[in-house]
């Protein structure tokens, strides 16, 4: 756990949970994992502190006792682009892809296994660094050349139609996190095509055809049922 | 008329076909009798000028006679007055008299003459009559459609403005009957008609079995009753589809609001039961972790144990919500002594917060579940401790009437707002803002088993903003004295 301890100054991470009984726990396993923890309780000290010492990342409860989750996201959102990780202790999709399409990267579902909670959590957080080598992502065997339009898998050049090459570029740029299907469609369809969820089943399964050993149990293109896709990151 | 058909039922006046008839041949006969009459008086007048005129020219009586009748009787009874009349005058005052013959030529022309001008007089004015009455008429067609109008006007401001269905019907009979002077009118949505006594039965709409009840006293005849009957039918028409639409609607309504609280349930019952199961295995996780404190372990262990107990206690309070959701608490009724179970439960939550008792000696002995009330009171002991100021004793209290014996657990917290009073006892409830402790069960399961021992209980505002929970029981035959 401790492999991932920082170059130079620790990344300090904000978690925001009423519950004092998770926080200590939570403590001590992200400070372990080599982060600078603080907490904060209710959304108005999360606010407080967003705004006077702003982390390099944000662990967000759902349910807080004075509003949602959801607003914060929505209140970071507005002036910084900050990687937020949802704990959810919902097992309602609505309520995830609400936070999601609020701004938060992605979630886990409470409770929640130590290793998924760090992976989930280094995967928001390469975003506002390195975007993931250039213009190529590798994830297994396969390499995306998002400036060349060109997929490689294992050395060999797999074509794609337009459309879904956009789908796997968008994944690409966000690999290892969550994109929701509303995302998706937006930056490949257009807002104007945000409902439209069954083009996402069609394309989603030719691209499995044509890049997954056994399209049935897709190893690089994961389905989070009822929320959206993620593509496979190379650490996990 | 193809859509509206007219019922006739009831007790019709069977008279109305042959009063029509009778009138018409009394009007006959009275015709007759006048132009006899007028014929009459006409001769009587000639008989007693006829010293000082010429016969022929006395024919002049008799064109006031004629005039008359076709004034009063029409074209046709003039006629036969102008026939008539000059008959009179041949056979009473034209030589020879006493027969139908006329001795001078010019007689004959002078009644000829006569005859003409008797008949172009009684055309004249028997035409004059009928444009009279034509007119009268047009003038009493214009006002019963005036009143029709009005009558529908109202009918659909009364539909605008009814509450309900029953009300708008109520409210189109009443302006019905004032319209047709009938003491009573009413519409009614039944497919089968059932007028009462006196009662004429009109179907409005034949799709939606509305009827129209008129006592058969109503000043508006039949058919103008028909020509309403269908715009008033599309009128109830609408109200009936509106209030269809509106029930409809309410329904929809109940059904969002109950799946609503359906979701809201299953939200809280898995946030619960997360929360500590999160907080036990990320404790776990920690504990794991390379660099950690004596201090911090100690923590750690701490979280598990008490996660793990109020997760216990969760578990515990959903089996009890469900036996009492699914009416399967079976209490093991016995005497019971409720100061006795208070006690005993303020003895049990081993809580040091004071608790002052004050409850009568002699409380009346009541049938129910001891272990059952224990729970209650404990529950209510708790939250009360829970929501006190520190060093502000939460009091318990009692008293018997003659058929209750109730328990009062009051605290004098903050109080529960008004808003949320009516809910306390739904379950996952938190009317006070403890959205981390507890499980938002307490009070549900209080209800439960109080209710399903045969109590009542209440929420009761303290007067001074504290909050008070009063549980009754009837007071039951109480068993005999044991012997000393």
């Amino acid at each position: 756990m401790s492999a991932t301890a920082p170059r130079n100054a620790a990344p300090r991470v904000l978690v925001v949970d009423d519950e004092p009984q998770i926080v200590r726990g939570l403590k001590i396993i992200l400070r372990d994992a080599g982060y600078a923890v603080e907490s904060a309780e209710t959304k108005a000290q999360a606010l407080a502190l967003l705004g006077s010492r702003p982390p390099d990342a944000l662990v967000l409860d759902l349910v807080l006792p004075d509003g949602e989750g959801v607003e914060v996201c929505q209140e970071v959102r507005r002036f910084s682009g900050l990687p937020i990780l949802v704990l959810s202790a919902i097992g309602d999709e609505r309520e995830k892809v609400r936070a999601l399409d609020a701004g938060a990267d992605d979630y886990v579902t409470k409770p929640f296994g130590t290793d998924e909670l760090l992976a989930r959590l280094r995967a928001v957080m390469r975003r506002s660094g390195d975007p993931g080598g250039g213009s190529q992502v590798t994830v297994g065997d396969l390499v995306i050349d998002v400036l060349d339009r060109r997929v490689l898998r294992g050395g060999e050049e797999v074509h794609l139609t337009p459309i879904e090459f956009d789908l796997i570029r968008v994944l690409a740029q966000h690999r290892g996190r969550l994109v929701t299907h509303r995302q998706l469609l937006n930056e490949v369809w257009g807002p104007e095509y945000a409902q439209e969820t069954h083009y996402l089943r069609v394309h989603v399964a030719h691209i499995r055809a044509k890049l997954e050993l056994d399209p049935s149990r897709p190893q690089y293109l994961i389905t989070e049922p009822g929320v959206g896709y993620r593509l496979r990151d190379s650490g996990d | 008329m193809s859509r509206v058909g007219i019922a006739l039922l009831g007790e019709r006046p069977r008279s109305s076909r042959t009063a029509r008839e009778g009138a018409t041949s009394r009007e006959v006969v009275l015709s007759v009798v006048e132009v006899l009459l007028a014929t009459a008086i006409a001769t009587g007048v000639v008989a007693a000028l006829q010293s000082d005129a010429p016969p022929a020219g006395l024919g002049a009586i008799y064109l006031l006679a004629v005039l008359a009748i076709a004034i009063r009787r029409g074209e046709l009874a003039a006629l036969a007055t102008a026939v008539l009349g000059v008959l009179t005058l041949n056979y009473l005052f034209i030589a020879p008299r006493h027969q139908f013959a006329i001795a001078h030529t010019q007689d004959v022309i002078e009644l000829v003459v006569f005859l003409i001008a008797a008949i172009v007089v009684g055309r004249l004015a028997a035409a004059g009559r009928q444009r009279a009455a034509e007119a009268e008429s047009r003038a009493r067609i214009a006002a019963a459609r005036e009143r029709e109008a009005t009558l529908l006007a109202e009918a659909a401001s009364a539909i605008l403005a009814g509450r309900s269905l029953q009300a708008q019907l109520d409210s189109i009979g009443a302006r019905v009957a004032d319209a047709t002077g009938a003491t009573r009118a009413r519409v009614a949505v039944e497919s089968v008609p059932s007028p009462r006594d006196a009662e004429l039965a009109f179907r409005l709409v034949a799709n939606a079995r509305v009827w129209l009840y008129i006592s058969d006293d109503a000043t508006w005849d039949e058919r103008e009753i028909e020509r309403i009957a269908e715009p008033l039918g599309r009128l109830i028409d609408v109200a009936v589809e509106r209030q269809r639409v509106a029930e409809q609607a309410a329904e929809t309504e109940a059904a969002r609001r109950a799946e609503t609280a359906r979701t809201a349930i299953l939200h809280a019952i898995s946030h619960d039961l997360r929360s500590p199961l999160t907080a036990i295995t990320t404790a776990a996780s920690a504990l794991r972790a390379a660099a950690i404190t004596d201090e911090e372990r100690v923590e750690l262990i701490d979280v598990i144990d008490g996660q793990g107990l109020r997760l216990a206690k969760l578990v515990d309070d959903l089996l009890d919500l469900g036996k009492i959701q699914a009416d399967a608490v079976l209490p093991r009724s016995d005497w019971c002594d409720l100061s006795d179970v208070v006690a005993s439960a303020a003895a049990h939550l081993g809580a040091d917060h004071q608790i002052e008792f004050a409850l009568p000696v002699d409380l009346p002995l009541v049938r129910a579940d001891a272990t059952q009330l224990e729970r209650v009171f404990s529950n209510l002991l708790e939250n009360a401790i829970k929501f006190s100021p520190d060093h502000s004793p939460v009091r318990v209290s009692g008293g018997s009437s003659p058929s209750r014996v109730t328990i009062r657990v009051t605290d004098h917290g903050r109080g529960i707002p008004t808003q949320h009073r009516a809910h306390v006892f739904e379950p996952f409830f938190r009317g006070r803002g403890d959205s981390g402790s507890g499980s938002g069960l307490g009070l549900a399961i209080c209800r439960g088993f109080v209710e399903a021992n045969g109590g009542r209980i209440l929420l009761q505002a303290g007067t001074d903003g504290g909050t008070s929970f009063a549980v009754s029981f009837p007071i039951a035959h109480q068993p005999a004295p044991a012997p000393r």
